[in-house]
């Protein structure tokens, strides 16, 4: 049956026994997800989180040992659910005695991409990421962010629905970066959902509609990326006001800064601004800006890994 | 397509390791040595004289024996050194599909697990029959030219060495799947290949030995483990238009690898990577 959600897991578990110690490490605990079609999703985690682990039970890679994965409805470990999926993975290992336009042909097939096809759009994607002078070239020649170009040219060679991305800028350079992410958004403008697994927390925030933040295998926060961002707080700029004002405004608000003789007062609470804005007004204070404030992803990040 | 891109792949990679182009240059140099070395003059159908590295005999012999017994040298080569260069060659052929940043990738497409375990074992016996096919085809086709004797019998050698190379391969394929070691795939599949003569002398030893329970051991090994002996002595006797004493070692053998590739697509899978 055809799903809204492009990916959706109820109650994903996976649970890593060790052998001899009977040891259990759940590397991916109770997971409920879902990711809208056509949007561009960053799963984001420190270290040992579980993202690779919930990428790969998405693959069936690995097992789950409770819940369901779903892929546009279909069940994931049924291999038929991953033909709308191109992946490209972390840490790759493309075999070296490929070209470049050999392992996008080899790939392609496994994907079931007819012959002629194949040979119209290996050209092409060789292209789009920059690699047209090098499709005769073999693997082992190319350089790191060349295997990741190249690699994504893999993970779209079947026009996939959707693309599951594990540090897809991973060792290219800022001008092959900028190359990538303009190459995904315009897949997303084409209705492609992006599943982006990173470090990059900027290029996340960036480049992403929404995210989740896993930790210790777990969903710690997730939400639209403007949510995610949305401070509490708000941001006022007046004309610097008497100093008796002056001192009741820094008893309200969390942070002062003076520049070029206007003063930035940060108020926790809607209602503490309208407090400040009122003692502003009465004392016929100029008012320069009065915003919301956002917090950057990283500071959502560390704030909810540490907690 | 699927099969196809996958037997494509096996082919790539064992080219790419040049232990493969060595097995197949060896193969060249025992065709170039028939085709240069060996001489044989015949005289209205009776054999004249037979020429080695230039030196001739002139001792009489029937042609038809030697032919044969250059064949019977020839699969006796291919199936006891033969066999264990394409083991040993093919022993890094799967646990590479299952390293780490490839095997994702594999999984990531919508390919079965069985599928992607049997194209590579299909690929892998590919490889290996065409190297197989080339040397016995090569030698049959010049000295059927050099002595007008065309045996076809020689021709059963390419089906038994691939077979039995087959049956070992699963064994690769096991070990493989459960180590992802090639070394290991490749003595516990040289070990099968030398307990083999020694399982296949059951009547001395079940006489030899003491206790019901030992020679119930010695028994079970034999019918369980794959015979390749036997089969080599069938190909042989095959050759040599000798009589053979049933089917048994061929089918037992391919009941030992149809349950051990079972086993190795279950261990597959239901792995994690």
């Amino acid at each position: 049956m055809p799903s809204d959600y492009a990916i959706e897991t109820a109650a994903l578990t996976k649970v890593y026994r060790s052998r001899w110690k009977g040891r259990e490490i759940r590397a991916v605990d109770d997971i409920s997800l879902r990711v809208p079609r056509g949007t561009i999703f960053g799963l984001l985690g420190p270290n040992g989180a579980g993202k690779t682990t919930f990428v790969k039970l998405l693959l069936s890679a690995v097992h789950p040992t409770a819940g369901s994965a779903m892929i546009f409805g279909r069940d994931a470990r049924e291999p038929e659910a991953r033909r709308p999926i191109g992946y490209l993975p972390e840490n790759h290992r493309f075999p070296t005695y490929f070209t470049g336009a050999g392992m996008l042909d080899f790939y392609a097939s496994l994907s079931g991409v007819e012959s002629a096809r194949r040979k119209k759009l290996i050209p092409e994607l060789l292209a789009l990421v920059g690699l047209d002078q090098w499709g005769g070239v073999r693997l082992g020649k190319y350089s790191k962010g060349m295997l990741q170009r190249v690699g994504l040219a893999q993970a779209l060679i079947h026009s996939p629905n959707m693309l599951i991305l594990d540090e897809p800028t991973d060792g290219v350079d800022p001008v092959g970066r900028r190359q990538i992410r303009e190459i995904l958004t315009r897949f997303e403008e084409q209705g492609v959902t992006i599943f982006i697994n990173s470090h990059l927390l900027a290029e996340v925030e960036s480049l992403c509609r929404e995210a989740a933040i896993l930790n210790k295998g777990k969903v710690a926060l997730s939400g639209t990326m403007r949510d995610l961002t949305a401070g509490k707080g708000y941001r006022l700029t007046a004309a610097a006001p008497p100093d008796n004002l002056l001192e009741q405004l820094r008893a309200k608000a969390s942070t002062t800064a003076a520049r070029d003789g206007l003063i930035d007062f940060q108020f926790s609470t809607r209602e503490l601004a309208n407090e400040a804005l009122d003692l502003l007004r009465s004392e016929r204070c100029e008012i320069e800006a009065l915003a919301p404030t956002t917090s950057t992803l990283e500071e959502v990040f560390v704030r909810t890994v540490e907690q | 397509m699927t099969t196809w891109a996958l037997i494509r792949d096996t082919f790539r990679e064992a080219f790419a390791r040049k232990i493969f182009w060595g097995l197949f240059g060896l193969s060249a140099l025992m065709i170039l040595f028939f085709l240069f070395l060996l001489k044989i003059d015949l005289v209205e159908g009776a054999m004249a004289t037979v020429s080695l590295f230039g030196r001739s005999t002139n001792a009489p012999t029937d042609v038809d024996r030697l032919v044969r017994g250059v064949y019977g040298g020839i699969a006796a080569f291919l199936y006891t050194w033969g066999m264990f260069l394409a083991v040993f060659a093919s022993a890094g052929l799967i646990p590479s599909v299952l390293e780490p940043g490839r095997i994702e990738l594999l999984l990531s497409k919508p390919v079965s697990r069985t599928h992607i375990l049997l194209g590579r074992f299909a690929g892998n016996v590919l490889v290996i029959s065409s190297n197989v096919a080339f040397l016995v085809l090569g030698v049959w086709t010049i000295l059927g030219v050099k002595t007008g004797i065309w045996s076809p019998a020689f021709l059963i050698s390419i089906a038994t060495t691939v077979f039995i190379f087959a049956v070992l391969l699963t064994v690769v394929v096991l070990i493989g799947v459960l180590f992802e070691s090639a070394a290991l795939s490749t003595m516990i599949s040289v070990a099968l290949m030398i307990m083999s003569p020694i399982l296949a002398q059951t009547s001395t030893m079940l006489r030899l030995l003491s206790s019901e329970w030992s020679r119930q051991i010695w028994r079970t090994l034999y019918y369980a483990l794959p015979k390749v002996y036997d089969v080599g002595r069938m190909t042989l006797d095959a050759i040599q238009s000798r009589t053979f004493d049933g089917y048994m070692p061929i089918w037992s053998s391919a009941l030992f690898g149809a349950v051990v590739m079972s086993a190795a697509i279950a261990i597959f899978a239901k792995r994690d990577f």
